[in-house]
């Protein structure tokens, strides 16, 4: 219903309105305030503390100096440390399994003399990710997970990452070897009609847990994925990650997904003022981004073959419309002139009746061949192909 | 002839005798005339005659058309720049002379006259000068010898038409006793034995006096002008006799006729605009619901039709005023010591008189404008009962579907309507009832898919009692409801039907009592019985798989008890005391959340529920409210006001955008959200310059408020079971200094209003998940320090005037997004502090002419145009700011409603 509403309003004001660009002057002090990233796992799996700093809304993300080199540790409450070591452009990477029912505090020391102390820490340990599955439905497939939470462990985020293999519009087994002037067979390395991607998602999935019976979260959907995306056109999987979250960090989660989704527009609610756990030592009014966790993360892998959901519409790929293989051969005289700068790949041979080697190709666009312009044909560590 | 002549004199003397001459009227057209032509042609038409040396005129050319006029009127126009004087007497003669005015040896009071002070304009003197010099004697000698005292009673009506004027102040010159005309125009004064100068004041300005030589207890009815030619209805509101004397601060009056002045989006005539024309009232943007008085929120004014409370005073969310000026009769706004008979709301009562229409002739009058037309009629039903009702409706999309082929608007579709019918029957000198109803209806789209719609329905009926010369009473038995609705059917599976509804039902009494001069009582009770429906989401369609959600309705009553006391001391000096006892509780049936005690209002926090039966008390809240104030009067020509009170609401609005959204919704105070509550103190300073043309004034404020909502990031305040859960208890505190110089008489009037005033807001010190900016105060979405408002009228001619608005003010607070940062694998926003920011500021200028018809008496209808610009500047008015994603970059933009000048017109009529 909010969204009708938006979109009464964005119509209201064509009626009359006039929109122009708005840049208001920022004062420079509401500008570099320090983000603190992490869910730090306290048994040990790595896990990366990340820093930066805002920047301004027109500019690119440029990491500061004075992020690199700072020395950061967990304080255990008898004072005992913890380090975390430098990865280079603010990450850093902590190791160690940590007593998990003493309190903690972090503390970041920053090359520019600016110290900051995070809020007490109490590990918290996520419960195990009961079930993850999936479910045609009308529209796609939903993708669920299935949890229980206990008296620790009440408020759940969950995040995932999503990795699928593709083919391109147009596959091709040839190549041009320039050296010999010829078309010959791609080997297992060059494979170009085969692809991964991989993305991130930044989607934010929060939940309590005591808002149902015995704290037994069933089948939370976790990502829908809509008829004909290509993301299912072959194989897909999917890493869930599951954390437990305090009260004050369910609230962080809140504010930051509602600010991410509501970017000011006419009559959405104002936004609030992200905070966090951390304090700048020398001013703590100042403000500083970041909720740091500790605890353990879950996570649970899940891969769906096209095989399991078919029918499956073909995918409409933007890239790949109006994809042909072209109508004319093009013969060994002119390889070379059409397929050495790239542009054309060869396709299908053109054996004549009763040959045995092609006389020539017929070609299409390297765009509607090559799948690794989008993504990558090495498959990633993880990845497991259907068991025949 | 002469035995008529007789008779007439005879008549006139009789008339005079009770004070009240029956003027005649004079009409024609009087082109080059030399004087002593213009004088026989008066002398055929009428019974006066003329008596002039030739020489004083022989240079006097007439150049005159007038229709209904009376003689004085016509002389001054015509003696205009010439030093000729004329003198009246009661036999109908007309002396004129050079330089100085005849004396008259008709009267052995005459020579006790007092010299009439030169300042007063000649040109709005339309009654005859001789009853204002003329001794009337009140009684006979020997009257009730053993009072020192004796009353003055009579009637006063308005030259033009007869009727009697509400409103208007008797007030006697030495003492300052006064009083207003009741709704029969009725006075009553009891005064020293003796001589005495009444001045009647009728609140266009213009003044009457009458000297009389009270002997004993008598009649003396008046009549007095509302206006000079009477080109149209002016009707006035305000029961202040002036700037100086009045006894409250902070009121702000406008009249009708300001308002249908002021240029108009698309010509509608629109209350709220006249009303932001005064200091201390400003508004978040063009097109928003309500205004805000002195820091206070949209939701704490009372907005009140006669004596209903009307909900959303807007159609189309904001474009225009819900109320229909012709069946108004006056707006009074009380910002700063609001009378202790209203209650109710934090920040101010708008209080829009209702019009019962005229007891003399059945007339009508309409017009039709770009939007929408109107009608109204209006006259006697029977000899003791008057009507009016009118009703307004857009009668076609034409505008929309013209701007439809420039944008790609599809089944974009307005329309709304509003209609009032107003009976007032006299059932005797003792007994008026008095009945208001107002219906109003928007129904809009603005694509095919999404239907919105709201409805104020209001019925009152109000029975006044006189039960003595000292005492009156109103009893008042209303209803008032407030509705809207969203239809959304975008897609048949999810179509819905979400609807909200709130419902009073009032009862009041209110009393005056008038002890001897010095003490003029208000006391009563009002009770309000609350029914509000939250929200019901329904499916829509047979398709439907929308679930069903309703909430639990809320329901309370709230019970005031009043007591007031208008205290005149001395003078100088005047005081108002008085206080209000609200009582509220809200009753079943109802489930309830209950917390851990002392811990934040979250979810997490909740222990258990609780179920009341149908009338079981969940919630009571009583307190008192406050509220004194004082006069005092420093010389002839200013004076020096304090005031402070306090105020109790129960109702309030959830919104946490910053303008008022289609889906804002009221809710009642419960267990958790406490009534809010606050308190005004102010002093102001008010003076008369120039001769009393030019009123000055300037009031200095400060207000704190309590248990102000404000919301939690992320608060769903739509079908939400848990509001509580979502609101964040805010204080609230404004303060403010206005200036106001108004000029009210003259070709050239108008007023210049700055105002410089903060509003600030604070989480408050509960328990509460969030603090917004630290728990620091911060300012309000409508917190704009600077605000001008210059509204200039100059007349042209009789016929045509023109209206320039001008308006600047500091753009209001926005929180904005200013950097970025990466987290969880996302670009995210960084918003600034609350409200550390603020859109541009505000200017536009709004111009508007005004045509009138001639009027001939014979002439069927009279009619009038109304045209002009809006925003004449085309200056881009920020409205609001928002970022988008363009290209990957975070981009803002601001919006502007009315970008570029809108003209306008209007046709009115009337017959």
């Amino acid at each position: 219903m909010k969204n009708r509403i938006h979109i009464f309003l964005i119509l209201i004001f064509l009626v009359l309105s006039c929109r122009e660009p708005f840049e208001p002057v920022i004062e420079p002090t509401d500008q570099n305030v320090l983000v603190v990233e992490g869910y730090l796992d306290s048994d040990g799996t790595p896990s990366i503390l990340s820093l930066s700093f805002t920047t301004d809304l027109q500019s690119n993300f440029q990491p500061s100096s004075s992020l690199i080199g700072a020395s950061v540790f967990l304080e255990a409450s008898n004072g005992g440390q913890f380090s975390l070591i430098d990865q280079g452009n603010g990450d850093y990477l902590f190791e160690t399994d940590i007593p998990e029912n003493d309190t903690y505090r972090l503390r970041i020391f920053l090359t520019n003399g600016n110290s900051y102390t995070s809020e007490d820490l109490n590990p918290i340990i996520t419960p195990d990710i009961i079930d993850v599955g999936y479910v045609r439905n009308e529209t796609g497939v939903e993708i669920f997970l299935t949890t229980q939470g206990d008296e620790n462990a009440d408020d759940f985020l969950w995040t995932y990452e999503e990795t699928w293999a593709f083919r391109p519009a147009i596959e091709s087994q040839f190549k041009y070897d320039p050296d010999i002037f010829d078309v010959v067979l791609r080997g297992p390395d060059e494979r170009i009609d085969l692809c991964y991607r991989s993305f991130p998602n930044s989607d934010l999935i929060l939940e309590t847990s005591s808002r149902f019976e015995d704290q037994f979260v069933f089948r939370q959907s976790i990502a829908q994925i809509e008829d004909g995306d290509e993301k299912l056109s072959e194989r897909y999987s999917i890493l869930i990650s599951q954390k437990a979250l305090s009260k004050e960090d369910s609230e962080f989660w809140e504010i930051l997904k509602k600010n991410t989704d509501d970017l000011g527009s006419i009559f959405s609610p104002l936004p609030s003022l992200i905070g966090g756990n951390i304090t700048l030592d020398q001013n703590p009014d100042v403000p500083v981004i970041g909720q740091v966790s500790l605890g353990k993360v879950r996570q649970r892998r899940l891969f769906i073959d096209n095989q399991e959901i078919t029918p499956w519409l073909m995918p409409e790929v933007p890239e790949y419309e109006g994809c042909v293989i072209s109508a004319d051969t093009v013969f060994i005289a002119s390889y070379d002139a059409v397929f050495r700068s790239g542009v054309n790949i060869p396709v299908r041979p053109v054996i004549p009746e009763g040959g045995f080697n092609p006389v020539g190709y017929r070609s299409a666009p390297v765009n509607c061949v090559d799948c690794t312009r989008r993504g990558t044909n090495v498959a990633p560590d993880f990845w497991e192909d259907d068991q025949p | 002839m002469k035995k008529l002549l007789l008779s007439i004199f005879f008549i006139c003397m009789v008339f005079l005798a009770f004070g009240q001459s029956q003027e005649e009227k004079i009409t024609g057209v009087f082109a080059q005339m030399n004087f002593e032509r213009f004088a026989s042609a008066l002398e055929k038409q009428t019974s006066y005659q003329f008596y002039f040396r030739q020489k004083d005129v022989k240079d006097l050319k007439v150049n005159l058309q007038v229709t209904e006029a009376s003689l004085p009127n016509i002389l001054n126009e015509v003696f205009t720049d010439t030093d000729l004087k004329y003198t009246i007497d009661s036999n109908k003669g007309v002396w004129i002379s050079l330089n100085s005015r005849m004396q008259m040896n008709f009267s052995s009071d005459f020579f006790e006259i007092k010299e009439r002070s030169e300042n007063e304009n000649r040109g709005t003197d339309s009654v005859d000068r001789f009853a204002r010099n003329k001794l009337y004697t009140i009684g006979k000698q020997g009257d009730n010898p053993g009072s020192s005292t004796a009353t003055i009673s009579g009637i006063v009506r308005s030259i033009e038409n007869g009727e009697p004027m509400v409103g208007a102040i008797v007030l006697e010159k030495v003492d300052f006793n006064q009083i207003v005309t009741g709704p029969d125009g009725y006075y009553e004064l009891t005064l020293p034995k003796g001589r005495h100068t009444l001045v009647v004041q009728n609140i266009g300005g213009f003044q009457e006096q009458r000297q009389i030589n009270l002997l004993g207890d008598g009649k003396l009815d008046m009549l007095i002008a509302e206006t000079v030619l009477s080109l149209d209805e002016v009707v006035v509101s305000s029961g202040a006799l002036s700037n100086i004397q009045k006894l409250d601060m902070g009121v702000q009056s406008i009249s009708i006729d300001e308002v249908k002045r002021l240029p108009a989006v698309l010509g509608e005539v629109d209350l709220v605009r006249g009303i932001l024309t005064m200091p201390g009232v400003n508004t978040v943007g063009e097109a928003s619901v309500g205004f805000n008085v002195r820091g206070g929120a949209a939701d704490q004014n009372l907005i009140l039709y006669n004596k209903s409370t009307v909900f959303n005073p807007s159609h189309v969310f904001g474009f225009f005023s819900a109320f229909n000026a012709d069946l108004t009769s006056g707006v009074e706004l009380y910002k700063g010591s609001v009378p202790v008979n209203y209650g109710g709301r934090l920040s101010s009562v708008l209080q829009i008189d209702a019009d019962f229409g005229s007891d003399e002739k059945f007339s009508g009058s309409g017009g039709i404008g770009l939007l929408t037309g109107r009608l109204s009629l209006e006259g006697p039903l029977t000899e003791k009962t008057t009507f009016k009702i009118g009703g307004r409706a857009t009668y076609s999309d034409w505008v929309l579907n013209l701007l439809e082929d420039e944008t790609d608007l599809n089944g974009s579709d307005v329309s709304f309507y509003d209609l009032n019918a107003n009976i007032r029957h006299q059932i005797d000198e003792k007994n008026i009832l008095e009945f208001t109803s107002y219906l109003s209806q928007d129904d809009f789209s603005f694509d095919p898919d999404t239907t919105f719609n709201y409805r104020n329905v209001n019925v009152a009926g109000t029975w006044r009692h006189f039960f003595n010369d000292q005492l009156e009473a109103d009893f008042t038995l209303g209803y008032d409801s407030y509705d809207f609705g969203i239809i959304g059917i975008e897609n048949p599976l999810n179509s819905f039907n979400f609807t909200f509804e709130v419902e009073q039902l009032h009862l009041r009494s209110d009393f005056q009592y008038r002890k001897n001069e010095n003490h003029l009582f208000k006391f009563g009770l009002h009770a309000i019985q609350y029914d509000l429906d939250p929200g019901t989401n329904q499916p829509f369609g047979p398709e439907s798989i929308v679930l069903e959600q309703d909430l639990e309705r809320e329901r309370a009553r709230e019970i005031s008890v009043y007591f007031g006391d208008e205290f005149t001391i001395s003078e100088q000096l005047s005081v108002s005391y008085g206080g209000r006892y609200m009582f509220y509780q809200m009753y079943g049936p109802q489930t309830i959340n209950q917390y851990v005690p002392g811990a934040p209002l979250t979810e997490s926090n909740v222990i258990g529920e609780e179920t009341f039966e149908t009338g079981e008390t969940i919630q009571t809240y009583h307190g008192p409210e406050f509220r004194v104030s004082a006069r005092y009067i420093l010389g002839n020509e200013s004076s020096i006001k304090a005031g402070f009170n306090t105020m109790r609401q129960n109702l309030h609005l959830l919104t946490n955008t910053s303008a008022i959204a289609p889906t804002d919704s009221w809710k009642l105070s419960d267990s958790f959200i406490k009534p809010q509550t606050g308190g005004q103190a102010s002093i102001g300073y008010y003076r008369n310059l120039a001769r009393g043309q030019i009123e000055f004034s300037t009031e200095v404020y400060y207000r704190y408020m309590r248990n102000l909502l404000d919301f939690r990031s992320g608060a769903t305040l739509i079908l939400n079971e848990n509001i509580e859960q979502d609101v964040l208890n805010s204080d609230g505190r404004a303060y403010g200094i206005e200036f106001l110089l108004k000029k009210n008489v003259g070709d050239l009037t108008g007023s210049l209003a700055y105002t410089y005033s903060r509003s600030f807001l604070r989480t408050s010190d509960d328990p509460s998940v969030e603090k917004i900016n630290d728990g620091e105060f911060y300012p309000s979405n409508f917190d704009q320090p600077h605000n001008v408002v210059l509204a200039l009228n100059y007349e042209l001619s009789k016929r045509i005037n023109t209206t320039l608005n001008t308006n600047y003010s500091t753009g209001r607070p926005v929180t904005l997004p200013i950097s970025k940062f990466e987290y969880a694998g996302s670009e995210r926003v960084f918003f600034s502090d609350r409200n550390a920011y603020r859109i541009p500021d505000f200017f536009r200028i709004d111009f508007s002419v005004n045509l009138e018809g001639n009027h001939k008496v014979d002439k069927i209808a009279h009619a009038s145009w109304s045209f002009g610009v809006y925003n004449l500047l085309g200056r881009s008015n920020p409205y609001s700011v928002y970022f988008t994603p363009v290209e990957g970059q975070i981009r803002g933009f601001q919006l502007s409603i009315f970008a570029r000048p809108i003209p306008f017109i209007t046709y009115n009529f009337r017959f």
